[in-house]
């Protein structure tokens, strides 16, 4: 079995301590280090983002495989870096203002993370501007925008009229989610996508990324 | 037939005349409905400063204002939030329910011991327990079981004052539960199980709340024994009429109305809605009708109203 394929396998299987072992022999067989997280970690990532929207795995499984493909990806950072491997895309993500609900929100970030995203954490109760500026200041592509109470979800709207205000509404896209939300709500507001899991919301946002 | 035993009634799938039973796990709309600060949502910081007068003048609103929401809206189960919580107080508030309203009312308290999903901050740390130390974190769920019990224990010497729980851990989201099957027969069932039974022992019902999406331990949660479910939440797919033909003959149903459309929808789809709960909970006995939630802050007062005036129009039996 390739090295590789060893490394997927243990990330899909949350093996953390297999995982840094894996990823260090197979730097010791040059492999590439880009090879490595694509190939490996990602792929083990990809394929468990798979089962989760399917309903095979629930989300420790995939809170497990994310430790596991982070602790790969620490190994490999620097050798990234000076590889000179970009990001993915660059998101900023948060629950809107009001609530204070991060479960959601955590997962799609780490879902996204898994995906080579760069994401910008802005936490709970986020101002809409604080949304808008945030994607402004770090050129964020991508603004994620998660609500769990139908109290709350219609600050959502106030997002979408900010990056408008702000001349960025052609140039960033937003994305909700969250238990009350639908996509007939997501087109009401004219914002640009809704999903329904976090496996979906990160697939999506490397799309809005290209 | 008083609405406690009405309810209980409809806890147990007998038959009964008359309206179907409901009430609200949480009634947050106080002040808007009855002009009266929800229980839960005042802060005695200088409790034991404040003389027994005082403190009877407070225990006196706390009750006035579960027996006002529930005269109003015809509920036959209050559920009580004890503020201060201790045990002393909390018998003191059970107490003047009692005093005030005698056995009108099924009254009921929080009482689950289980896991529920964590919060954000803690969930990577607890879904690595479950990979990296079961038997740690069975011990602990035992230790939260026996701590419950004890409880229990100590509130049932108190013979006519509470009359159940309300176990709300919640276990699901809108997409999936959080924990899968296997986790769930592990770290969960053994527990709820023991709980209900325990509890069922001394005399107290259990209603077993979650949110979301409940299909995938929908079986194992009705073999653990409750009374009755609550919630059946459909934002998270839930189909009532669905569980009420697998499980109506197990285990009593209690929610379903969409609390999305309360909020969200027009005001044909909550009256659709809501008739569509009635005609399929009632559908047989053993059906509380309920929010899938709770009249939550913010939801506004004339939707929920809307919906109590449908079931009062049309829900009742025969």
């Amino acid at each position: 079995m390739s090295i590789l394929i060893e490394i997927s396998e243990n990330v899909q299987n949350g093996r953390m301590k297999a995982v840094k072992e894996l990823v260090a022999a197979a730097l010791e067989q040059n492999i590439s280090p880009v090879e490595i997280l694509n190939n490996g970690l990602s792929e083990g990532m990809n394929l468990i983002g798979e089962k989760f929207k399917t309903g095979e795995v629930y989300v420790p499984e995939v809170l497990v495989a994310a430790r596991a493909m982070n602790a790969g990806v620490q190994i490999l950072k620097p050798l990234l870096t000076e590889e000179g491997a970009p990001a993915k895309g660059k998101v900023c993500i948060g629950t809107v203002q009001g609530d204070m609900h991060d479960i959601g929100k955590n997962l799609v970030k780490m879902m996204m993370e898994g995906k080579g995203l760069e994401v910008v954490d802005l936490g709970t109760d986020v101002a809409p501007e604080t949304f808008v500026q945030t994607a402004i200041e770090h050129n964020c592509q991508v603004i994620c925008c998660s609500a769990l109470l139908t109290t709350t979800m219609e600050v959502m709207a106030e997002v979408v009229k900010e990056a408008e205000k702000a001349g960025v509404r052609d140039t960033i896209k937003i994305m909700i989610g969250g238990a009350p939300l639908s996509d007939e709500y997501c087109q009401k507001i004219g914002a640009d996508c809704y999903c329904a899991d976090a496996a979906s919301a990160a697939d999506m946002v490397v799309e809005l990324c290209k | 037939m008083t609405e406690r035993e009405r309810f209980i009634k409809a806890l147990r799938r007998e038959p009964i005349d008359g309206h179907c039973p409901t009430f609200e796990l949480v009634f947050y709309l106080t002040l808007e409905a009855i002009g009266k600060i929800h229980p839960s949502q005042q802060r005695f910081d200088q409790w034991k400063q404040m003389s027994k007068t005082e403190q009877k003048l407070h225990m006196d609103y706390m009750a006035d204002s579960y027996i006002e929401v529930a005269e109003k809206y015809h509920h036959s189960a209050i559920f009580v939030h004890p503020n201060p919580g201790d045990f002393e107080n909390t018998l003191r508030l059970l107490s003047c329910i009692r005093e005030k309203t005698g056995d009108k009312y099924f009254l009921m308290m929080h009482g689950d011991c289980t896991f529920e999903i964590p919060n954000g901050e803690n969930m990577l740390a607890f879904s690595e327990r479950m990979y990296e130390d079961e038997e740690g974190l069975k011990k602990e769920a035992q230790h939260r079981l026996e701590d419950k019990l004890r409880y229990a224990e100590k509130m049932a010497k108190h013979k006519g004052l509470l009359d159940g729980f309300a176990l709300c851990s919640d276990y699901c989201f809108n997409v999936n539960p959080f924990f899968s099957p296997s986790m769930f027969e592990t770290f969960i069932a053994p527990y709820l199980a023991a709980l209900c039974k325990g509890y069922r022992d001394m005399g107290f019902y259990t209603i077993k709340h979650t949110d979301g999406n409940i299909m995938p331990i929908l079986d194992q949660m009705v073999q653990c024994g409750p009374d009755a479910l609550h919630s059946l939440d459909p934002q998270g797919g839930v189909d009532l009429a669905t569980v009420k033909k697998m499980y109506g003959d197990k285990v009593a149903l209690c929610g379903n109305v969409n609390c999305g459309l309360l909020q969200t929808g027009t005001q044909e789809e909550v009256i659709a809605d809501v008739r569509r709960c009635l005609r399929d909970g009632m559908d047989g006995w053993g059906f509380v009708f309920c929010t899938s939630n709770c009249a939550y802050t913010g939801l506004p007062l004339e939707r929920y109203e809307l919906m109590n005036r449908i079931w009062w129009d049309e829900g009742i039996y025969g």
